[in-house]
């Protein structure tokens, strides 16, 4: 049972996630557009729809902060208010908080109470600071109560028992919650399960439920009766008025309205994750001790850490490392949640069950061939065995497919961040999405999120220029930031493009003189130069600012890239603006690779590490010390490495003139690998080692040849690496 | 309620097909004159000899992978293992692939013989020979007639080195 409701709850966060996301979206957009009202009722539906799930699990926080939302967001909608820039700020920081809130239900780290008081008090200064002037003698009431007011102020607490006989009439009791909600504001429906039987005795045709709802209407108490006008006659039923605001001013009261009163045990649905509480609550609650002995009391409390410290049972650095450790694991577990589960198209599983039955059908069309097979029929087992491949290609094909999901998901974030970027750098600046629609690997979509904000950010900062400069310098005072989307060859690129004043020659030259990446002397072309601003440590901007230029980031983008095996490029013209170019994968299950031999061993490089292979001669091959040897690839010298001696293989040539030379790039670094014979080129399916064995040094990972043996994928960087570290192997 | 009684219907049937389940079952296998066992909730399959790719820079006794249905599954090789010498293989060389640890693992043996049901009552503990004879990957030794059959600890066995280096190497 409490893993169902668990399973509820996964389904829960992620419905919450996509409503966060179209109210985010719609907040954006309503910025630009504050009259549009479908926009307000769609960010309002999906404030709603979270509140309402989050009663349903008993994730009271997070139910009464949307709440206060929701009032906001219903006097926007009802004209009562109109959409201001203050008030989309205070409304796109409150989804922020509720993105907070969730995650702390979720297990998270919870966020700052005095945050959220803060916002909830400037929700409700938002949406009762322009009260109407019908109440002006409110006087002394709290804005939430003037809130109320507006509302309707009359506030209801409806207990109902149905009669045990609500179903046999079919009657719905969802539809009279929906009635109810149609009145005024549900403030809270609390659902007591407490005279539900054991289940082998229940009787599935009778209501054993009764519920206690809380309703702020401007309607009188006959309408509201007049919702129960069915079943009033039997069951039980009390409707009282509350006097304004009451249970909703105090926090304590609030929480008591979603336990039921009359229950003696809890309800499950309404406490299952709330932790039973604490003992300096109860201790307040029963009035043995007072509020501030407990809170003394409490503040003497210390942490394990501190007291283990204190009785020398461990040092302050073991503790910060096992804290640190337990920060690591947590992360951890939060990002193998992250990727449990996936949204597929049901376009794409029909597709797939369909492929699945034609497959079968050929399956039994073969296996009936086989029965009675006479080699007259030989033709058509050739015809029956291209059908299974075409099937077996296509499945093969849509499985891949439905790992595949449109990149406009990790998009989704930028407008958000460019507006806030460009409110605390006074630019201006329009983002420009297109694209959205190619789909890459859900993998690779959920590894680019921050290469590409690194990416966005810079150009916001570092790449447009102020308004005034841009004036000056006649462009438009409006920067953009363009982000495209597009497929190539076998690839996915992405480009970040900006129309500032791109990168500046002389100042990177300048830069990377000064740190010592390269020397004075040397001559550089421009797509040497470019590539230097992914180095470590480098930043030309002036100033260190809040958003970049301290200089992390270009060169994690670029590591980030490289480990999905994907390559970024930039392209620039100085006062026009900056291009760059993210090429990846269209997969991280399939590769393009190479297949090599070496002696009977064979082995696949990755395509895209290949620069290009040659056929050395004897005199291009020097060496140093006796035994680095060097190759002159075209006035280049390349060190040279034998992969037979690296792999300790059997090779069939030992003199390079007779091998081949595979020139790989890794990292910005170039090596010639000599390998026997080049086999061929084909798309590999990738297999882990580490599922049944372990991580092979020099080994990417596994797969299956066309002749059902196992394959070795070649790890570049990895091959360099132990190349290095054993040099000087006994050959 | 459902697990017990199959349960109880599997231990009457097993005693009516002679076998007891007062002890545990083993999977046999040779490797020259010796009898191994490996308890028999370990085997997933036993498959003739393929040819296996060698995996760079392992130890010898790792023999390389194979594809077993799409899996990467490695294979060991016990007589390396053992320090025993090698043989040439012959049609009665065989893969017992095992589970260990949720890793799937084959291991290349002579032949393999029998299941054999040994009782609790005939196994003893393995013997002591200090240093010379390296017996700690054995569970304890069984008889079964005149057979002495020595019970291997598929943990112990496979993963102190073999898969322990992997933290090793990942640390390094």
């Amino acid at each position: 049972m409490s893993t169902d409701l668990s399973h509820f709850q996964d389904a829960f966060f992620e419905e919450s996630a996509d409503h966060l996301a179209t109210m985010e979206e719609g907040l954006l957009n309503l910025e630009q557009h504050p009259d549009d009202l479908d926009l307000l009722n769609r960010i309002f539906r999906a404030a709603h729809s979270i509140k309402g799930n989050s009663g349903m699990f008993g994730f009271t926080a997070v139910g009464q902060f949307t709440h206060k939302m929701e009032t906001l967001l219903d006097r926007l909608r009802n004209g009562q208010l109109s959409v201001t820039p203050a008030i989309a700020d205070v409304l796109l920081r409150s989804t922020d908080c509720l993105s907070s809130l969730l995650e702390a239900a979720r297990g998270g780290a919870a966020p700052d109470p005095e945050t959220i008081a803060k916002l909830e008090e400037e929700l409700a200064s938002a949406s009762g600071g322009q009260a109407s002037p019908a109440e002006p003698g409110q006087g002394p009431a709290s804005a939430q109560s003037a809130v109320n007011q507006a509302i309707g102020g009359r506030h209801f607490r409806i207990r109902w028992t149905p009669p045990s006989w609500l179903f046999q009439r079919g009657l719905d009791p969802i539809q009279m919650i929906k009635e109810l909600e149609d009145l005024g504001t549900l403030v809270s429906r609390t659902l007591d399960l407490s005279s539900l039987p054991a289940f082998d005795v229940l009787d599935s045709e009778c209501c054993y439920l009764s519920w206690i709802f809380d309703v702020e209407t401007a309607k009188d108490k006959s309408v509201v009766e007049s919702v129960f006008d069915f079943v009033k006659d039997e069951g039980m039923l009390t409707i009282e008025e509350q006097a304004k605001g009451e249970g909703r001013e105090a926090r304590g009261d609030a929480k008591e309205l979603t336990a039921p009163p009359q229950a003696p045990r809890p309800s499950p649905l309404a406490v299952s994750d709330s932790e039973p509480k604490p003992l300096g609550e109860i201790l307040v609650e029963t009035g043995v001790v007072s509020r501030e002995t407990l809170d003394h009391a409490l503040s003497q409390q210390k942490r394990v850490g501190e007291i283990l410290i204190e009785q020398h049972a461990a040092t302050p650095q073991q503790i910060s490392q096992a804290l640190q450790k337990q920060q690591e694991s947590a992360i951890h577990a939060k990002k193998g949640a992250d990727t449990a589960s996936i949204r597929v198209d049901t376009a794409k599983i029909d597709k797939l069950i369909n492929l699945v039955g034609e497959l079968v059908i050929t399956q039994s069309m073969l296996s009936d061939l086989s029965v009675r097979f006479e080699m007259s029929q030989l033709a058509v087992l050739l015809e029956r065995v291209a059908q299974l491949e075409r099937n077996t290609r296509e499945i093969q094909e849509r499985v891949m497919g439905i790992r595949m999901l449109p990149i406009g998901s990790a998009f989704s974030r930028f407008p958000r961040l460019v507006r806030d970027l460009s409110g605390k750098s006074g630019k201006k600046i329009q983002l420009v999405l297109s694209g959205e629609e190619t789909e890459l690997d859900k993998t690779v979509i959920e590894s680019i999120g921050d290469p590409l904000t690194h990416l966005v950010r810079n150009s916001a900062d570092h790449g447009l220029e102020p308004p005034d400069e841009r004036l000056a310098n006649d462009k438009p005072e409006l920067g953009t930031i363009r982000l495209n989307a597009f497929h190539e060859g076998g690839s996915i690129c992405i480009t970040v493009e900006d129309d500032g004043r791109g990168l500046n020659r002389d100042k990177i030259l300048a830069k990377a003189i000064k740190s010592g990446l390269v020397s004075e002397q040397e001559k550089l072309t421009d797509d040497q130069i470019w590539p230097l601003i992914f180095k470590p440590g480098f930043s030309t901007a002036e100033k260190v600012t809040d958003v970049s230029g301290r200089g992390v980031g270009m060169d994690v983008v670029k590591r980030n890239i490289e480990a999905l095996g994907g390559t970024v490029s930039i392209k620039t013209a100085l006062g026009k603006g900056t291009i760059f170019t993210l090429k990846l994968p269209l997969t991280l299950a399939i590769i393009e690779g190479m297949t090599v031999r070496v002696g009977s061993d064979t082995y696949i490089v990755p395509l895209l590490s290949i620069l290009e292979s040659i056929q050395p001669k004897a005199e291009a091959i020097k060496t140093l010390v006796g035994k680095g040897e060097l190759i002159n690839v075209r006035g280049t010298y390349l060190p040279m490495m034998r992969m037979y001696e690296v792999f300790s293989l059997q090779p069939e040539y030992t003199e390079p003139a007779k091998a081949i030379l595979l020139i790989l790039e890794t990292e910005g670094e170039r090596v010639a690998v000599m390998v026997d014979e080049i086999l061929g080129q084909q798309q590999v399916v990738i297999k882990s080692m580490e599922q049944n064995f372990r991580k092979v040094d020099g080994v990417a990972g596994a797969t299956i040849l066309g002749d059902g043996t196992v394959g070795f994928i070649l790890d570049v960087r990895g091959l360099l690496e132990i190349a290095r570290r054993e040099t000087p192997v006994a050959a | 309620m459902a697990a017990a009684t199959l349960e109880t219907a599997t231990k009457e049937l097993n005693q009516q097909i002679g076998l007891t389940t007062d002890g545990s079952q083993f999977l046999t296998f040779q490797l020259g004159e010796e009898l191994y066992g490996v308890d028999i909730l370990r085997v997933q399959e036993i498959k003739g000899y393929t040819a296996v790719t060698k995996i760079p820079n392992t130890p010898s006794h790792i023999k390389g992978v194979l594809n077993l249905r799409g899996t990467i599954v490695p294979i060991v090789e016990l007589r390396t293992k053992f320090g025993m010498p090698t043989i040439e293989y012959t049609m009665f060389t065989v893969i017992v692939v095992v589970v260990v640890k949720e890793k799937i693992m084959g291991l290349v043996v002579d032949a393999v013989s029998d299941v054999l049901n040994i009782d609790k009552k005939d196994i003893q503990p393995p013997p002591q020979f200090g240093a010379k004879v390296d017996v700690s990957f054995l569970n304890g030794i069984g008889k079964s007639g005149e057979k002495l059959i020595a019970l291997l600890d598929m943990d112990k066995l496979l993963s102190d080195e073999d898969l322990q280096e992997a933290t090793t190497t990942v640390a390094a």
